[in-house]
């Protein structure tokens, strides 16, 4: 009989008992698994930022537009590797509670900056710059409403009118792009801002803010400055910061999820460190004599120790394993519906890695104390008790 | 009958006295079922501080005026033509001098810094005129004085006071190369106007370079039912492609998505770490049934029945879930009642909030601990009532 054997026959000593501590452990680690992966997905825009982009904004607030002007003065600063502007359209399809992200830019230096995120082919990059209403749409968005490539799709905006009055765009699509990593998202659309700036009908020759790529994440601070510098007591001043700072601004804006996450996960461990860790000391007690006699036919203090911290780790174990898989299937079958919200929503591998450090903590915590207690068990003791 | 509520009191006192014996882990049970509860009432508050927010914010006699298809403020632009319309439309009450109570607003933002996490946020800027005021409930001047018109003046919400840095009272807030006095602040009944920035509209619109269109239009009704004519109105003419709401329907609109959102997170979060509770209230009894089998087969064989050894558990369980609804209900009124935060509302905006625990919410939070406290004690009471005498006595 070797001490694994012992290990699970111990805990399954009483099926219902160990089937409940199990089920309150998976709850705990699906409920971890679960806000890890939102929390993550939802701070994603910090995790996929390139260290070497930078956004200029008006600095009263992003929503304020720049001159279009600003885009060829920037693109001289040194340092600049690549720049190019993009502009909120504030679209919607059909009903304006069809909300979608679409943006005017630059095709030539758009689909050039962000070619390190997403595929953007020669021929499809060809096809958008070529057609004045030509327009990309991002895999995940194609999907959702059934458009193809040749698809001519009315965009309506909930902010601009075209000159002749119409809130309705006709966009045709030269081009379904696809992502190039796990975390950018592809649940948006771009189209050409010539054909935006001359068909609308106020706000002509403004831009919404200029993205731009430096030749090393060196120079970034240098760059940002001289950019901001540059339109100093001007009408419209710039602020200028790496992608990673403003994407992590913007997420704060929401509220301190990360907080809440902790707070919620860490009410789920407390509970099931209470609730495990008392019946451990519980179902140790009750065994005191079969520790003694286990004590008695030679084991040592150690080897007892090792068996119950064995059991409870794998308590730990049977109950988070499913839970992380419970995770993983409740973020698969989310992951469309909160699409617009929190991207790309997945148990990572540094999740689940995480995960399992808290289950061998989990673990060792509840079986500590009953642990110790069959160490210390003196035999004469215990067998005088009953 | 007389006998067998002696017997479920006798049975059940016991029970209660026995809590005692397994102290740590009806204790563990009161705390899991303590923290669910207080788990579900921090998101119920949270969503329940948003919506009233935005509740308390509408008038059922003003009417909100936007760009057909926009949805909120942020987006709408509304020309002075189309302003000029409005003014002769019917429903829409006049001053004593007259003059019809239509607002024509600017709705822009700017940055501020977050106190908490000191990040910029977007901030609300209002720019109103004389009117602006007047068509609201409930406005009124806490510190300082309104801004002057013509001035580079802003009077602040008192929720922006709160959250955000450097909006005190005779502070210069910079925005862009404007530099802006906060010359007051004011109250708006805890509504989502607390939670904005005045100003007056032509400096506005100078300063933003929106001379000629304005966002928003709001008009006092002469009753809530003119709201109809109004549209009606506004429906007819072709030049006005606009959407007419009444203030209470825009509001509650642009609360909807943010406290469902929440609720959609909390209720789902709640009942799952229920069912990890429930396992730990099913494992307490099933112990205290267990540890008390041969003293309730020792009360049957003088005669006891089994119902009073079924309702002795129930009520055990029922008092250790009662017991965590209230620590939980209390701790969540302790720590989380009345606490300040701020969001990003519908309009693109921050929204100051608090949260907000109200009777109802404390009905449903402790609702769902009875529920574990019943499912957790059925199944070991229904044990409790059958166990057989003899087993129970030789074990």
């Amino acid at each position: 009989m070797n001490d694994l054997l012992l290990v699970r026959k111990n805990l399954f000593r009483k099926k219902l008992r160990a089937g409940l501590m199990i089920a309150s452990i998976l709850i705990a680690f699906a409920i971890f698994g679960v806000l890890a992966s939102f929390e993550r997905a939802f701070n994603a825009g910090e995790d996929v930022a390139a260290v070497d982009r930078l956004v200029v904004v008006n600095k009263i607030n992003f929503t304020q537009p720049l001159p279009i002007a600003y885009f060829n003065r920037a693109r001289g600063i040194a340092g600049v590797r690549q720049l190019t502007h993009l502009s909120w359209f504030g679209g919607y399809f059909q009903d304006p509670k069809n909300f979608l992200l679409v943006f005017a830019v630059e095709p030539e230096t758009y689909t050039e900056l962000y070619s390190d995120d997403f595929d953007f082919p020669a021929d499809v990059r060809k096809a958008f710059i070529g057609e004045r209403t030509a327009a990309l749409v991002g895999e995940a968005l194609a999907a959702k409403w059934g458009w193809k490539v040749g698809d001519h799709v009315p965009i309506s905006s909930n902010i601009f009118s075209q000159k002749n009055g119409s809130r309705t765009w006709d966009f045709t699509i030269a081009g379904i792009f696809k992502s190039r990593s796990a975390q950018a998202n592809t649940n948006f659309m771009v189209f050409q801002y010539e054909y935006f700036n001359e068909t609308r009908s106020f706000l002509k020759d403004m831009i919404g803010w200029m993205a731009l790529q430096t030749t090393s994440p060196l120079v970034n601070e240098q760059v940002a400055k001289a950019i901001d510098q540059m339109f100093a007591n001007s009408s419209a001043e710039t602020s200028t910061d790496t992608e990673k700072a403003f994407n992590k601004a913007f997420a704060a804006q929401l509220g301190n999820i990360a907080l809440i996450v902790l707070l919620v996960v860490g009410a789920a461990f407390v509970t099931i460190l209470m609730i495990v860790g008392n019946t451990m000391v519980m179902a140790v007690r009750e065994r005191t004599r079969e520790i003694a006699v286990l004590k008695t036919l030679g084991f040592t203090g150690a080897r007892v120790l090792g068996l119950v911290l064995g059991e409870s780790v794998l308590l730990a174990l049977l109950g988070g394993v499913p839970g992380l898989a419970v995770a993983i299937l409740v973020t698969v079958l989310v992951r469309d519906q909160l699409a617009n919200f929190v991207p790309g929503i997945a148990v990572t591998v540094p999740i689940a890695l995480l995960g399992l450090g808290l289950m061998l903590g989990l673990g060792l915590a509840t079986g500590l104390v009953p642990a110790l207690n069959a160490f210390r068990l003196k035999i004469a003791v215990a067998l005088g008790r009953g | 009958m007389r006998s067998l509520i002696l017997q479920v009191a006798a049975v059940t006192l016991i029970n209660i006295k026995s809590i005692p014996q397994r102290l740590w882990l009806s204790l563990s049970t009161v705390v899991a079922v303590g923290l669910v509860v207080m788990v579900l009432l921090a998101f119920l508050a949270m969503a329940n501080g948003f919506e009233r927010t935005l509740a308390d914010t509408g008038s059922d006699d003003v009417a909100v005026i936007l760009r057909g298809g926009s949805e909120s403020e942020i987006n709408s632009t509304v020309s002075r033509d189309q302003v000029r319309l409005l003014e002769d439309s019917p429903g829409i009450a006049h001053d004593a001098a007259g003059k019809p109570l239509v607002s024509a607003e600017l709705y822009l933002t700017i940055d501020g810094l977050k106190r908490t996490t000191h990040t910029r946020a977007n901030l609300p800027l209002r720019g109103i005129g004389p009117t602006g005021a007047a068509i609201r409930k409930d406005i009124h001047i806490a510190q300082g004085r309104m801004f002057n018109p013509g001035a580079n003046e802003i009077v602040v919400g008192k929720g922006i006071l709160g959250e955000f840095e450097g909006f005190e009272l005779g502070s210069t807030v910079a925005s862009g190369t404007t530099r802006w006095s906060v010359v007051g602040v004011f109250e708006a009944g805890g509504s989502v106007f607390e939670s904005e920035i005045w100003a007056d509209l032509p400096v506005v619109q100078s300063l933003f370079n929106r001379h000629n269109y304005f966002q928003t239009v709001r008009a006092r009704l002469v009753n809530p039912g003119a709201l109809a004519v109004l549209a009606t109105a506004v429906d007819n003419d072709p030049r006005l492609k606009l959407d007419v709401r009444s203030e209470t329907a825009y509001f509650a609109g642009q609360a909807r998505r943010t406290s469902d959102l929440i609720l959609k997170l909390g209720w789902p979060l709640a009942i799952a770490m229920a069912i990890g509770a429930l396992a730990g209230a099913l494992n307490t009894m099933y112990s205290s049934v267990a540890s008390r089998a041969a003293e309730i087969a020792t009360l049957r064989a003088i005669g006891f029945g089994g119902f009073p050894a079924f309702v002795g558990t129930m009520v055990e369980s029922l008092i250790l879930a009662a017991c965590g609804g209230a620590i939980g209900a209390v701790a969540t009124f302790l720590l989380f009642d009345g606490l300040t935060t701020s969001t990003l509302g519908a309009s693109f905006t921050q929204v100051v909030f608090s949260f907000k625990l109200s009777p109802a919410l404390v009905g449903q939070g402790v609702g769902l601990a009875l529920i574990v406290g019943v499912i957790g004690g059925l199944f070991p009471a229904v044990r409790a009532g059958r166990s057989p005498i003899v087993a129970a006595l030789q074990e």
